[in-house]
């Protein structure tokens, strides 16, 4: 009896074991496949920095605010719109806006955290950007792809959203102290960075034409949207416009298949 | 630190938090149909498009090349590899072409 009870703790241990090590290589894994992606983060982050320091905000207030919102894209439309004193509901609801997006990637990644307990999924969707939120889909979908039940792998997000995270503080702060001495970023390509990322993220994530079809619907609408439009609404312009096209798709092959 | 500045931050990270809990706590608990599964499937690619697609209408020349270099080299290369080769062909492409 004893004996069984101690050859268990020992499986028990090793399987724990095992797990520690797992959970640091996957750690690390979604570290490196961040690496690329910092290419293209940390002039952006400079940029905003400067831009931030210009209208007035100190070097404790930027990473006050690049560490407690974390959403580069409303960080711009903040700073752009920022006086002093900043008009408080304006730049939250725009925020608000810009962001709503997250609305659908935090949707689509129910599923994959579905068996998270709560003290650790609401932490982790503080961590949500577009870049990890997409390198840890693209993962869970290839892990699944090859036969792992537990397709989404948290540490491996976590190494994403902590190179993030850390990349975009420390470069925001930066570009607010060398503000005046940096030129724009633009001109040297460096925004290309971010194109490249997403697409090399959506061939992992094509599945063949057919499924692909709301992509186009997004890139056609969005594509006219940014042209006409002002401001970000070309997001969930698109976004919408192919989820309903994906929805109508959808309904052609399940309910009447019915 | 001004107190204005600070509480608008803390706004915006209210605002920003919300976008984040919301969309997932509406679907936690649902068992999705298959369709709703297809339709969820199809989100982050229409989200990820969406968000890179003015680069798809530049009105300059040289950005309009290097994205299509780019998408050249994403069908065929690494994360790494193709990062470079956006950078540099949008570097060169603009100092060359304005």
């Amino acid at each position: 009896m004893s004996e069984d009870a101690g050859m268990e703790a020992g499986t028990l241990a090793a399987e724990l074991e095992t797990a520690a090590v797992s959970t640091k290589s996957e750690f690390r894994r979604g570290l490196s496949d961040t690496l690329p992606v910092l290419l293209g983060v940390i002039p952006m982050a400079l940029v905003l920095g400067a831009q931030a320091a210009q209208k007035g905000l100190t070097v404790a207030e930027v990473p006050l605010m690049t560490g407690c919102n974390f959403a580069g894209g409303s960080e711009f439309a903040a700073v752009k719109l920022w006086t002093s004193p900043p008009h408080l509901l304006l730049i939250t609801a725009m925020t608000f806006l810009v962001n709503s997006r997250h609305l659908l990637m935090g949707a689509a990644l129910a599923p994959f955290l579905k068996n998270l307990p709560k003290r650790k999924a609401f932490p982790a969707l503080f961590f949500m950007t577009d870049e990890s939120w997409a390198l840890a889909l693209a993962d869970a979908r290839k892990r699944a792809a090859d036969g792992i039940s537990q397709c989404f792998s948290l540490p491996y997000y976590a190494g994403t959203c902590v190179g993030m995270y850390l990349m975009w503080i420390c470069f925001t702060t930066l570009g607010s102290l060398l503000g005046p001495i940096m030129g724009n970023a633009e001109t040297y390509g460096f925004d290309m960075a971010f194109p490249a990322v997403f697409l090399v993220l959506l061939k992992g994530m094509w599945t063949g034409f057919y499924k692909a079809r709301p992509w186009i619907v997004s890139l056609v609408v969005a594509g006219l949207t940014s042209l006409l439009v002002p401001g970000a609404w070309y997001v969930p312009a698109g976004a919408v416009s192919g989820i309903v096209a994906a929805s109508l798709w959808a309904r052609e092959d399940y309910d009447a298949a019915r | 630190m001004q107190l204005d500045n600070v509480l608008t931050i803390f706004g915006m990270a209210t605002a920003t938090y919300l976008t984040r809990i919301l969309g997932f706590i509406a679907l936690r608990n649902r068992k999705l149909s298959p369709r709703a599964m297809a339709v969820l499937e199809a989100v982050p690619g229409c989200v990820l498009i969406s968000v890179i697609a003015p680069a798809f209408v530049s009105p300059h020349p040289a950005d309009l090349i290097a994205l299509g270099i780019t998408v050249v080299a994403a069908l065929r290369l690494s994360m790494f590899s193709t990062v470079v080769v956006g950078v540099v062909s949008a570097g060169v492409l603009r100092h060359l072409l304005g």
